[in-house]
């Protein structure tokens, strides 16, 4: 590929800073207008602007996950309307059979106009806090069809040469739990929209229709090469890597997820054949979803700054068979797919771990904790109450100890403030902190995993949990050791029962969720950690005094504790011994052995 | 008798002095910063300007100071050592924090230290719910066994910070009494009392850090107001806050938390009084220095404020989206958004063929190529002098030569070649970059949200700001600049013209609908009481006080919140329909569409503003001691957008006269201004360049 005629590299650059601007602008007006803490707080949402034949070129800086999830949803509209695309035209689209994702996300996308003639598109999608169905906030498990999971809007138009369709807006309306909240939310996307494109066609004013439409086509030339250059300096060769989730809610089986990753010259193909064919719960990522989880993984190791348009994927190939897990095929429900996707992310990771041991760190936490409480307040005005701010920690390594309670890196999540749940919402947050001796042990530990416990305060209220890496410990690279599982406990102070890692059930007043985070997965031998690293673990009460002798064979002693340096460099010979040889590759360790 | 105010900035490099007589005199000094002890610097400075004037230390008549200490110890982990008491259950609130991360893809993310570690977190037996009833009472046990603890660690700074103490402050209130009964000497910073506002990672964060700070702004503010009277400069020391506000130095010890980020709010203060006194509402000031350019808003008359900001986040164009890299500090701060580029930044190619400009930077040292100490990337600097913005031959009066050579020859081997570009295009494409990259600084604070940048005036300081200020102004459409005179030592101007301010506020949750007037309006007039009180003890009569009222609020189940005027005197139902209505223009303007939906008071806030008897803003400046501008030939220079060459007359500020076609380039002690052509510069009667642009 070449740098196409007459375009410089200096106005290219300089246009490609004002399209990721003006897409951060429009990222930046949704967290400003909404109206629900999932977007606003946990930031689950993205913007893009496309150009005129429908590829990226900009994205703003908001969830990696939703890397390249975009195209397929605008594709589908393309296809669907063809040439009926009009000045003042928004487009909606959730339907994860039509390049959509899952439905609380609606895409909408509005095509940008010069004097009549089609220049590019904006886009944004929001997570909603509820697309109705059976089960509040749209993310159960254990749906079995996509029926159950809400209202499904395939590419339609919302607004039809400027005029609002009421028939589409009171459907939605009369369709979902708290429509103040779903129908504010859409408004601020729909002003996320004319921002963006207010910004384009400034552009246009000072480069020119032409001009523009060819420097946008060359900012995803430029990015494809690159990421292309990236992938060169990786080392060619092939590597394989399993990683499960828990079950699906149904059946108690493990879901195993099989990719082989090649690396040659300056592409790379995830083939992932072997995978577990689709779950009967609502846990499959479907394929859009499941490229756009290994897009980010991808974008991780080559280069975080690289510019996130159509360019960046042109040189991945994703094999994923029809009917697998990671491919799900229609009916097939799909509400809960981001715990799949994270799996996915994690598998990937964990083959990326074998090609470059030195630069991969362990698994983060993943436990994927949707928590869900709906009911209605007194006077029959509904609530529905949605987080999903438990996706940490970071895995230790390679220069450092995991961040503790921090989030994955493909991932943009803030928690939500308790205060303000406890005004909000009938709920009460009992604990928020971290769990000693989660982080799985190495010479770089992993990060602390996070407890969380929510008590409700309404008269009742129904929970929904979606959850994993209950059942599957989260990996250590190069010899590191694994994190703790996830867990749930209903009513710890008085039943104490462990809860599964996906359920529904009905809650009374007083009753109390207690969420444990799984911990991350360490690096490098916990044999090697500096005895003094330890005691500061342990002095901060992050790590035991006996898990610090039986983890990581550091003897203390004295108080204030003191490292005992010749009963620690014992032990530690004892245990090298009765240890053997360090296995440094990354494995998947049911909890049961962790 | 003339007297003189002054105005002393602290930055890394240098200490700028400015001194302002009641006679129109200004004198601008500037002394090597003395980072061991930031004062000594200080006082020199204010040493050496009194001796030059011909005064005595009797006739300073006020002197303001803008200082980096407080930020400096949180950045470099020199605080005081603090414990920190909590309810039980969350004494990590503070290290989680939003648990967000400043960078997206990035797989080795640290987050950074916690201000107090976590075996100096206490938990305390207690729970109070959002409407301030006590679910738990207070267990004095545990009060006493915490401040044995806090006594046996040996810290002398504690924090409290309780859950929903903005609802209920007497269970802070006791444990406060009970460590002060055990521990006298202690330095207490009380959430309650320091930011009585709901979210509480926000409300512990900014008790901590104003716990972490204050005995060493004590010291540090104490030792150089004692020194200032060891050498007979008598007068009460004002101190820059971060809301662009002047506090005396008593408060400014008490409460450190409002002038953490007291440097950069100087240049803003200092554009908007010229902006009064030139009658301009609409102002983008636009900072821009050796390694990072700032940008602030000025809209209708007012400051732009955020009610928060994050202390050593580290500059991000996206810091809007990205958070966690520094310490929240919630306190209304003046509104920047920073970008890494400046005349240090490095030009340099990327692995797909595209040329990039910073964030590294060359720094002072080794700095550009052309300063020729060892530099051998090319940065923006080298650039400028490749185009003939900046004079080839030497800088500041003719003090510091310049290797142009070297510059051209850096450009051509590290861009051009790898490029194929010519010399010239390589430079232009070098500065044009860093204009680009600044510009997502101005589009930050104005279409970012939702303002449209061609209403405003650009004010262009700093040692780059007017030479950059014209490329920028074209490229957002803005088509009036302002220059300032001593635009490299602005900053310190602003120290002079601010006004005396301070903030309350008090979390009152509750949807219009169940307001108690009674009960709303007391809170009101607390809040005004005290700073009535306050500016009262700082000798401000009735007369000369401006109090004001805001709230915040929203929509029912909204969010965020907004802050509006208050259009009343006080709380009843005429008041919220126009709160109502306000919130919804409000509302409109931020985000495009309003709702009619019910609302929700959040907080109230009052600004307690000292106005000073005359205009802070001197009538015209005529700057004394200026060193003498070095002769500079008429010299090519290339301009970007017309892609050539011109020979274009380059004179100092004093020729510029009435009006001035371009191309020019204005030359002066610490900056230079360039005029393209198609543009027109003339002096105001304050000594400010205007630049126009013909359309």
């Amino acid at each position: 590929m070449t740098e196409r005629e007459g375009l410089d590299p200096v106005t290219r650059e300089i246009i490609k800073n004002y399209l990721e601007s003006a897409a951060d602008t429009m990222a930046v007006t949704v967290v400003r207008t909404a109206r629900s803490l999932v977007v606003r707080d946990n930031m689950d949402f993205s913007t893009a602007i496309f150009n005129a034949e429908g590829d990226q070129v900009a994205q703003g800086l908001t969830l990696p996950f939703h890397m390249g999830a975009m195209q397929p949803a605008l594709d589908a509209v393309r296809e669907h309307f063809g040439d009926d695309v009009k000045p003042g035209d928004v487009f909606a689209n959730n339907d994860p059979y039509e390049g959509a994702s899952h439905l609380p996300d609606i895409f909408l996308f509005k095509p940008v106009f010069v004097n009549e003639l089609l220049m590019g598109w904006t886009c944004v999608i929001a997570h909603h806090t509820d697309i109705g169905g059976r089960v509040a906030g749209g993310n159960a498990c254990d749906n079995t069809e996509i029926y159950q999971e809400g209202l499904r809007l395939p590419p339609l138009k919302l607004y039809e040469e400027g005029e609002l369709n009421q028939a589409v807006w009171r459907i939605v309306e009369k369709n979902v739990r708290v429509p103040d909240k779903v129908l504010g939310d859409i408004q601020a996307q729909l002003s996320a929209l004319r921002q963006g494109e207010k910004d384009v066609l400034r552009l246009v004013d000072e480069h020119g229709l032409e001009n523009l439409k060819s420097y946008m086509t060359d900012i995803i030339d430029y990015t494809e090469r690159l990421t292309r250059a990236e992938i060169e300096s990786l080392p060619d060769g092939s590597w394989e890597f399993t990683d499960y989730v828990d079950d699906d809610g149904f059946n108690p089986e493990p879901i195993a997820i099989k990719v082989r990753v090649t690396i040659e010259g300056d592409e790379i193909e995830l083939d992932f054949t072997g995978t577990s064919p689709q779950a009967k719960g609502s846990i499959n990522p479907n394929l859009a979803f499941t490229k756009s989880a290994a897009y980010a993984v991808l974008k991780c190791i080559t280069n975080p700054n690289i510019t996130a348009n159509t360019g960046f994927v042109r040189p991945i190939k994703v094999v994923a068979e029809p009917g697998s897990y990671v491919n799900p095929q229609h009916p097939a429900p799909v509400a809960a797919r981001g715990l799949g996707g994270f799996r996915v992310a994690h598998t990937v990771l964990g083959a990326m771990a074998k090609a470059l041991p030195d630069r991969i760190p362990g698994a983060w936490g993943g436990g994927e904790i949707g928590v869900t409480f709906g009911g209605y307040h007194p006077g029959g005005k509904a609530f529905v109450f949605l987080e999903f701010n438990n996706d940490g920690p970071r895995g230790g390594g390679p220069f450092a100890d995991g961040a503790d309670g921090a989030t994955a890196p493909v991932t943009n999540q803030a928690n939500t403030p308790i205060e303000s749940i406890e005004a909000d919402q009938p709920l009460r947050i009992n604990r928020y902190g971290y769990v000693a001796d989660s982080a799985g042990a190495g010479e770089f530990r992993g990060g602390l995993g996070v407890v969380r416990e929510y008590e409700l305060t309404a008269d009742e209220a129904i929970i929904q949990i979606r959850s994993d890496r209950g059942k599957f410990l989260p990996w250590g690279a190069q010899g590191g050791g694994p994190g703790t599982p996830t867990r749930g406990i209903m009513n710890p102070d008085t039943d104490n029962e462990e809860a599964p890692s996906k359920f529904m059930a009905d809650l009374n007043a007083g009753d109390v969720y207690r969420s444990i985070q799984a911990g991350g997965g360490g690096y490098g031998d916990p044999l090697e950690r500096d005895p003094e690293a330890v005691l500061r673990d342990v002095r901060l009460e992050k790590v035991t005094a006996d898990h610090a002798r039986d983890a990581y064979g550091v003897v203390l002693a004295g108080d204030p504790p003191a490292v005992d340096t010749a009963a620690t460099n014992e032990l530690r010979e004892r245990m090298r011994g009765e240890r053997g040889p360090l296995d440094t590759e990354p494995q998947v360790i049911p909890a049961t052995q962790g | 008798m003339t007297s003189f105010r002054a105005g002393v900035d602290i930055g890394g490099t240098f200490t700028d002095v400015v001194f302002a007589g009641s006679d129109g005199r200004v004198l601008v000094k500037k002394v090597a910063s003395t980072p061991d002890d930031y004062g000594r610097a200080v006082l020199e400075g204010l040493a050496l300007g009194i001796e030059e004037l011909g005064i005595g230390p009797g006739d300073v008549s006020e002197v303001g100071h803008g200082f980096t200490v407080a930020t400096n110890a949180i950045l470099e982990g020199k605080g005081e050592p603090t414990a920190l008491i909590t309810t039980e259950g969350f004494r990590d609130v503070l290290e989680l924090a939003r648990i967000r991360t400043p960078h997206l893809y990035d797989l080795y993310y640290q987050k950074p230290p916690p201000l107090v570690e976590r075996d100096l977190r206490f938990e305390v037996s207690e729970r109070t719910t959002f409407s301030g009833e006590v679910l738990k009472p207070l267990d004095p046990d545990s009060v006493a066994a915490v401040v044995d603890r806090v006594a046996a660690s040996g810290v002398r700074s504690v924090a409290i910070a309780l859950l929903h103490s903005y609802a209920n402050a007497d269970h802070e209130a006791r444990i406060a009494e009970a460590v002060r009964a055990r521990l006298p000497d202690v330095s207490l910073s009380v959430s309650s009392i320091l930011l009585p506002e709901m979210r509480e990672y926000e409300r512990t964060s900014t008790t901590v850090i104003n716990a972490y700070v204050r005995p060493v702004v004590a010291r540090y503010l104490g030792d150089l107001d004692v020194g200032m009277r060891a050498s007979g400069i008598e007068v009460p020391l004002m101190v820059m806050q971060s809301n662009g506000g002047l506090a005396p130095v008593e408060s400014a010890i008490d409460k450190p938390m409002y002038c953490i980020e007291s440097g950069p709010a100087a240049g803003v203060v200092g554009a908007y009084h010229l902006g009064k006194r030139l009658g301009i509402d609409n102002v983008i000031t636009f900072d821009m220095g050796g390694t990072t350019a700032k940008a602030s808003m000025i809209e209708d008359g007012e400051m732009l404020l955020a009610p928060e900001y994050e202390v050593g986040g580290g500059m991000s164009v996206g810091h809007r989206l990205l958070k966690g890299s520094g310490y929240i500090l919630r306190v209304p701060s003046i509104d920047l958004a920073e970008v890494s580029a400046g005349g240090g930044s490095i030009a340099w190619v990327d692995k797909g063929g595209a040329l990039r400009c910073g964030p590294q930077s060359a720094g002072a040292v080794p700095g550009p190529v052309c300063y020729d100490r060892g530099g051998a990337e090319p940065t923006v600097t080298d650039a400028n002098v490749a185009l003939g913005y900046l004079n080839p031959e030497h800088l500041l009066g003719g003090t510091f030569p310049i290797m142009a050579d070297k510059a051209r020859r850096a450009l051509r081997d590290r861009v051009g070649r790898p490029l194929e570009l010519s010399d010239v295009d390589a430079a232009s494409g070098v500065h044009l970059l860093a204009n680009s990259n600044m510009a997502r600084a101005l589009r930050a604070v104005s279409s970012e949200r939702g303002r449209d940048p061609r209403r405003f005036t650009l004010v262009a300081f700093g040692g780059g700001g007017p030479l950059h200020a014209a490329g920028l102004a074209e490229e957002l459409g803005i088509g009036r600049i302002v220059v300032p005179p001593s635009p490299g030592v602005f900053s310190a101007f602003g120290l002079l013209f601010a006004d005396l301010e301070h903030h309350f506020v008090q979390t009152h949750f509750r949807p219009f609908a169940d307001l108690d007037f009674d009960e709303v309006n007391g809170i009101l007039e607390r809040l005004r009481g005290e700073g009535r009180d306050l500016l009262r003890a700082e000798g401000f009569e009735d007369e000369r006080q401006q109090i004001m009222t805001q709230v915040d609020m929203k929509y029912v189940g909204q969010t965020s919140e907004l802050t509006v005027a208050m259009p009343q005197p006080s709380f009843g139902p005429e008041a919220l329909e126009e709160l109502g209505k306000a919130y919804g223009v409000e509302h409109e303007r931020t985000y495009g569409y309003r709702a009619d939906d019910p609302l929700q008071l959040v907080s109230v806030r009052v600004v307690a503003r000292g106005l000073s008897e005359e205009s802070r803003v001197p009538e015209r400046m005529r700057m004394v001691g200026m060193p003498e501008r070095g002769a500079a030939a008429d010299r090519d220079v290339y301009f970007t957008h017309r892609g050539e060459w011109i020979e274009t007359p380059v004179i100092g500020r004093d020729q510029v006269g009435g009006g001035a076609r371009g191309p020019l380039v204005v030359e002066e002690y610490d900056s230079t201004t360039v005029v393209p052509p198609g543009w027109s510069a003339s002096l105001d009667f304050m000594n400010n360049i205007v630049l126009d642009r013909a359309d």
